[in-house]
C-alpha cells in the first residue's frame, strides 16, 4: 500500500492505495464520487475525464499513486442542481443530456476550455471536446451548449 | 485531388415488433393528493428520453406540468412488462399506454368531482393549470390535490392499470397481403461529402436530415435524436465495422471499433415534418432507428457522386474506395 495526500473538489484527503490501483477506482471505491464513469477503461472515451492540476486527464490511465500531490476536480465539484455551472446550465438548456454517461467528462472537458480560454473558436471547442465520445448526442447540442456557455462566460 | 460531391437517401421503417408478433406495453397510474402524479411502466429510458415523453402526457392529461409527474421506469420489482427498448417502439407502444391509463384514472377523478360540484356530467368539468373545476364558472374550481385530498378521505383513489397491444399482422407468404407494421417512419437526408482521391479519406461537410414523426411532443428530443442518428450512420457509412472470427468479436474496444468523434460530425441540420399519426399518442410516432438509416445511403450515393465510383460494401473505408478507384482507371467495372 502507498500513502498519498491529494485535495478532491476543495477536500484534502490521505489515502492508502495500491501500487496498482487507478485513479478512477480511488475516485469511485474510495471517496465514493461515483459522478466518474468508466466507458472504455483504455483511454479511448473520456468518461472518465477528471481535472488533475488545471488539465484534464483520463482517470483511467492515471495510476491512484501518481495522483500523490494533485489537486483534482470531478464532477461533483463542479455546481450542483441549485446552482449548476454554466456549462451544466447550457447543458440542460439546450438538451445536450442523452443517455448522460459521457456528461460529467464532456462538462468537465468543456469547464476546462472555458477556464483557460474565454473565447473559444469553433475549431478550439470542437478540438477539446474531441477526446470524449458521445454515442447519443451526435455531439452537435453538446457543441452548441458549450459555445453558449462560451458566450455567456464572455459577457 | 479533393472532390465533392452530393447524395440523397431516403427511408422508410415499420416500428415496432411486427408480422403480428404481440406488442404489449402497460402502465400504472396514479393521481395523488398532492397534486402530483406517478406512472408505473417497464419502459427503459436508455437516453432516448422516453420517461420526459410519458411525464409530457400525462401532465397534459391532467393540466399539470411535467415536473409534477414521477416517472418509475424499469423495474422489474415494481412496474408493469412495457416490453423492449427496441424497434422504435417507446413512444408510440407505452405512451399508448401510458395515455390509455392516466385516461381510465382521470375519468374517475371526472366523475367524482362532477359529483361535488353538483354538474350533471363529467364534460362540464375541466383539468387545467393544477386545477379543477366547472368550464367557465369561476366559483366551482379548486386546486387538483384538495378534490384528491377530499376524495381520499371519502375513500376513492385514482389508480389506474391499462395496456396497449399495437395492430399488425403477419404478411401472407403466398399473396404478399398483409398489415406487418403500424406505423411507419419515413426519412429523408441529404450529405455532402468530400473525397480526397489520394487517400481515400471522406470527410462528411454537411447533413441535411428530415423525418416524419407524426407530432413531436418534444421537439429538443427530435433533434436529438436525429443528430444521433445520422452520426452513428456516419459511423456506420465510414468507419464501424464489427471483425468476427468464428463467431467472436475480433475488434471489441473503443480503440479497434472506431466510432465518430467531436471533429467527424459535420453541420447536423434535424428538421421534422409533422404529419399526425392517429393511433399513436398525440399524434406521435417513434424516430430513435430511423434517423440513421438515409444518412448510410445518402453518403455513399455522395461519394459516387464526387468520384464516379460505387461502394458497396460497408464501411466505405479509404481502402475500398482507393481500390474501387483504381479499377476504375484501369477501365474496370466498379
Ligand atoms: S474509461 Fe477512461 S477513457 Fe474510457
Ligand atoms: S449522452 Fe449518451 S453517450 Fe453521450
Amino acid at each position: 500500500m502507498i500513502e498519498i495526500n491529494l485535495v478532491v473538489n476543495e477536500k484534502p484527503y490521505t489515502l492508502n492505495v495500491e501500487p496498482s490501483e487507478r485513479l478512477i477506482d480511488a475516485l469511485r471505491n474510495r471517496l465514493g464520487l461515483l459522478g466518474t464513469k468508466e466507458g472504455c477503461g483504455e483511454g479511448e472515451c473520456g468518461a472518465c475525464t477528471v481535472i488533475m492540476d488545471g488539465k484534464t486527464v483520463n482517470s483511467c490511465l492515471v495510476l491512484a499513486a501518481q495522483a500523490n500531490g494533485s489537486v483534482i476536480t470531478t464532477i461533483e465539484g463542479v455546481g450542483n442542481r441549485r446552482s449548476p455551472h454554466p456549462v451544466q446550465k447550457a447543458f440542460v438548456e439546450v438538451g445536450a443530456v442523452q443517455c448522460g454517461f459521457c456528461t460529467p467528462g464532456m462538462v468537465l472537458s468543456a469547464k476546462n476550455l472555458l477556464d483557460r480560454n474565454l473565447k473559444p473558436s469553433e475549431t478550439e471547442i470542437g478540438i477539446a471536446m474531441s477526446g470524449n465520445l458521445c454515442r447519443c448526442t451526435g455531439y452537435d447540442k453538446i457543441l452548441r451548449a458549450v459555445k453558449i456557455a462560451a458566450e455567456e462566460g464572455a459577457k | 485531388m479533393k472532390k465533392r460531391g452530393i447524395g440523397l437517401g431516403c427511408s422508410w421503417y415499420g416500428t415496432g415488433y411486427g408480422n403480428g408478433f404481440p406488442d404489449v406495453s402497460s402502465a400504472f397510474v396514479e393521481i395523488h393528493d398532492d397534486g402530483s402524479a406517478t406512472v408505473l411502466t417497464g419502459a427503459v429510458d436508455v437516453g432516448q428520453g422516453s420517461n420526459s415523453i410519458f411525464a409530457q402526457i400525462v401532465a397534459e392529461e391532467l393540466g399539470l406540468e411535467s415536473q409534477d409527474i414521477c416517472v418509475y421506469s424499469g423495474d422489474t420489482d415494481a412496474t408493469p412488462d412495457s416490453g423492449t427498448t427496441a424497434a422504435t417502439r417507446q413512444t408510440y407502444n407505452t405512451g399508448n399506454a401510458v395515455l390509455k391509463a392516466v385516461r381510465q384514472a382521470k375519468s374517475s377523478l371526472l366523475d367524482y368531482a362532477a359529483h361535488k360540484f353538483s354538474c350533471p356530467t363529467t364534460e362540464g368539468i375541466e383539468l387545467k393549470n393544477g386545477s379543477i373545476g366547472v368550464k367557465g364558472d369561476p366559483s366551482r374550481q379548486m386546486p387538483l390535490a384538495d378534490m384528491v385530498f377530499q376524495a381520499r378521505l371519502a375513500g376513492e383513489r385514482f389508480i389506474s392499470a391499462e395496456s396497449s397491444t399495437a395492430r399488425s399482422t403477419p404478411v401472407d407468404p403466398e399473396t404478399g397481403q398483409g398489415a406487418p407494421y403500424w406505423p411507419y417512419a419515413f426519412g429523408c437526408q441529404s450529405a455532402e461529402v468530400e473525397v480526397d482521391t489520394e487517400t481515400g479519406m471522406v470527410r462528411v461537410l454537411k447533413v441535411v436530415a428530415v423525418h416524419d414523426v407524426g407530432k413531436a411532443l418534444n421537439p429538443t428530443q427530435v433533434e436529438g435524436q436525429i443528430a444521433g442518428g445520422v452520426t452513428q450512420g456516419i459511423g456506420f457509412a465510414l468507419l464501424e465495422e464489427l471483425e468476427l472470427h468464428e463467431g467472436k468479436i475480433k475488434n471489441p474496444a473503443l480503440s479497434s471499433y472506431l466510432i465518430p468523434t467531436a471533429l467527424d460530425v459535420p453541420n447536423i441540420e434535424a428538421l421534422y415534418v409533422e404529419d399526425a399519426e392517429c393511433t399513436g399518442p398525440f399524434g406521435a410516432k417513434g424516430l430513435g432507428e430511423p434517423a440513421m438509416l438515409p444518412t448510410v445511403a445518402a453518403i455513399i450515393n455522395a461519394i459516387d457522386d464526387a468520384v464516379g465510383v460505387r461502394i458497396t460494401s460497408l464501411p466505405a473505408t479509404p481502402e475500398k474506395i482507393l481500390q474501387a478507384l483504381a479499377e476504375k482507371k484501369r477501365g474496370g467495372e466498379c
